[in-house]
């Protein structure tokens, strides 16, 4: 990560462990977990944590594309359920799959568009505009499901969600392409450059003759395909669906996104670092399990930390 | 993008375009009666409209303390966790004792307006956006109150059911204090000096800054408003329901927002005020249960709720962009 497109990030040696004290963190995170409880660190308990990363991962890419340009996107939990809810709306065997696939873009292109336009050509705060977006997605849903979805899921989906390859779990195949793909968009591309001026520095986005509104929207676009996406993996892993998967979510991917330096006030932070914070907010959550205290310490600890993560790159920044 | 940045804008002017937002929620409010009462033979009807007062008053209180936030550009998004803990708080240490409830009440309200004043204070050191630093120690009460009980528990004096069911002069008691608490809290933020503070800081927090105000106090004042009268909402909700509940605050987080924007104040601060956000309290309860009535399905009333609040800020058209 050369950073050559990170604007705002200062070169400086000083700034150093800001820039890779999260990876840092995450490493240390990792021992000591593994110091305190070794299960922590057993091939099965990291299998198993990975599986969990897949999802929250590629819907914190699309979230960091979002905050980057200086938004938000609350929308991602319910487009993740009205995808996973797709799964079972027509036949059950694969020959639906692809227009379930058809079905989910679409749903998650409009979903993009209405957020992207809304904060664009009628400058409604992003919290606002993708909250009502995802409350009209929720009543769309329910609507459609009558309130309880019904149905099966074509295997296709759960061999995703649920499978392997070579030992190595489909889903974090995908995750890791996608990752790979938008670590490139955002950081080797022409637009990736675009979206980091716009979100950076409006003014100077359209000083150099950048059209910020479709940088902005694009970005919305890819946030909600990419929860759509995982919303289809985690359906297929969960084998049933409900009206509610990947909830938590739209909260979980701006904190780990938040833990990675991803900055709410825009045009700063990058694909590794939101990874990084989503693998972090995974670990500990494992961790509370697996040292036996309560699940409401979940809870807290993740509260705790949004807050401190969020402090520390603020003084950071300001030293 | 029009946007009417008016750089130098005149007293007048500001006091015409939020009365106009006033004026046009209160057009809404009377419209949709109208509209309801044609509709429907038994919705305009007195005892209806007294009912959907009646149950207006929890939204009404949350909202109320959530429009002082959103004045000054910030917003609380731990009002549902504040909710929960003081009414799961109240009610597990009451247990149906009228004589402990009477330290225990004023006890948890103070706790609530202290931890809202705690949030103002840490966005203050932090300079950490209001909406992380709430919804991180919204996050964390919610861990707390879930730690001290998973279920519903203990008990509300029966004795203090009154306030939420009884009628004075045909007025329901608990509803007509919430509009009571509304109408003294804008007279606040109009006479006093850390009201036109609350407006000056929410305008432009640079030249507020310049004027001498302190932004400590304003965000302490404003959260610790906030944190208040969300916890008076936790406890009229559980003198209601008799008991208070964990996840009681769960969905009156978002849902206090609503009323706030559709009452005309801006979410980018310094524009509108509580009087709208009553209004808009009123608007979204009548218009919840006139589908009810008209048969609806709850699922396309969240369609419509979305809609309303796309309209409301598409409506009002924010000066500047903002995160929130």
């Amino acid at each position: 990560m050369s950073g050559a497109t990170q604007t705002g990030a200062p070169a400086f040696g000083g700034e150093f462990f800001a820039r890779y004290g999260i990876f840092l963190f995450l490493a240390l995170l990792i021992a000591g977990g593994g110091l305190i409880s070794p299960s922590f660190v057993s091939s099965g308990n990291i299998n198993n944590m990975l599986v969990q990363l897949a999802p929250l991962g590629i819907v914190v890419i699309g979230q960091a594309f979002v905050i980057i340009s200086r938004g938000l996107d609350l929308s991602v939990a319910s487009v993740m359920a009205t995808a996973a809810v797709m799964t079972s709306l027509y036949t059950s065997d694969n020959s639906s799959a692809p227009l379930i696939v058809a079905s989910a873009l679409a749903m998650a292109l409009g979903t993009g568009l209405v957020n992207g336009l809304l904060v664009t050509k009628r400058n409604v705060s992003p919290f606002l505009a993708t909250l009502a977006t995802a409350i009209m997605l929720q009543g769309i849903r329910f609507w459609m499901t009558s309130g309880a979805p019904s149905g099966n899921i074509p295997p296709l989906f759960k061999q995703i969600g649920a499978g392997n390859l070579g030992g190595v779990p489909i889903s974090l195949v995908i995750f890791l392409v996608i990752a790979v793909v938008f670590w490139v968009v955002l950081h080797r591309s022409a637009y990736g450059r675009a979206l980091y001026i716009v979100g950076g520095n409006p003014i100077a986005g359209r000083l150099v003759g950048l059209s910020s509104d479709r940088v902005i929207i694009i970005a919305y676009v890819i946030s909600s395909t990419l929860a759509a996406t995982a919303g289809l993996i985690l359906a297929g892993f969960a084998g049933v669906v409900d009206n509610f998967v990947g909830r938590g979510f739209e909260l979980d991917s701006i904190v780990a996104a938040v833990i990675g330096g991803v900055a709410l006030s825009g045009g700063r932070g990058g694909i590794a670092g939101a990874v990084v914070g989503a693998a972090i907010l995974i670990a500990i959550f494992n961790l509370v399990l697996l040292i036996g205290a309560p699940v409401q310490f979940q809870i807290i600890i993740k509260g705790a930390v949004i807050v401190l993560a969020a402090a520390f790159y603020i003084k950071k920044s300001k030293s | 993008m029009s946007n009417p940045a008016l750089p130098g804008r005149s007293d007048l002017r500001r006091a015409l375009s939020s009365n106009g937002a006033l004026l046009a929620v209160i057009a809404l409010l009377i419209l949709l009666v109208l509209v309801g009462a044609g509709l429907n033979d038994r919705f305009a009807t007195v005892s209806n409209l007294t009912n959907v007062f009646e149950q207006s008053a929890g939204l009404g209180l949350v909202s109320l303390g959530q429009t002082l936030t959103v004045l000054t550009a910030g917003i609380d998004l731990s009002v549902g966790s504040m909710m929960s803990l003081i009414s799961t708080l109240a009610s597990g240490l009451i247990d149906g004792d009228l004589a402990r409830a009477a330290w225990v009440i004023p006890a948890v309200l103070v706790l609530a307006a202290a931890i809202g004043g705690g949030n103002g204070l840490l966005i203050h050191w932090l300079g950490v956006h209001p909406l992380i630093v709430t919804l991180g120690t919204g996050t964390v009460m919610q861990g707390v109150v879930l730690l001290y009980s998973l279920t519903p528990t203990g008990a509300m004096p029966f004795e203090l059911e009154w306030i939420a069911y009884d009628r004075f002069l045909g007025l329901p008691i608990g509803a007509t204090i919430t509009v009571l608490l509304f109408i003294l809290v804008a007279l606040m933020l109009r006479y006093t000096t850390i009201g036109r503070d609350v407006y000056a800081y929410g305008d432009d927090p640079e030249a507020a800054r310049l004027m001498g105000i302190s932004q400590r106090k304003v965000l302490i004042f404003v959260y610790a408003m906030s944190g208040f009268f969300a916890g008076l909402a936790g406890l009229y909700l559980s003198i209601r329901f008799g008991i208070g509940d964990p996840y009681q605050g769960q969905n009156y987080t978002l849902a206090s927002i609503t009323p706030v924007v559709v009452g005309g104040t801006m979410l980018t601060g310094g524009r509108g005020g509580v009087i709208g956000t009553l209004f808009g309290v009123l608007l979204v309860s009548l218009l919840n249960n006139l589908l009810n009535f008209l048969q609806v399905s709850t699922h396309l009333q969240l369609v419509v709720q979305g809609l309303i609040i796309i309209a409301a800020v598409s409506i009002y058209i924010e000066r500047k962009r903002g995160l929130a």
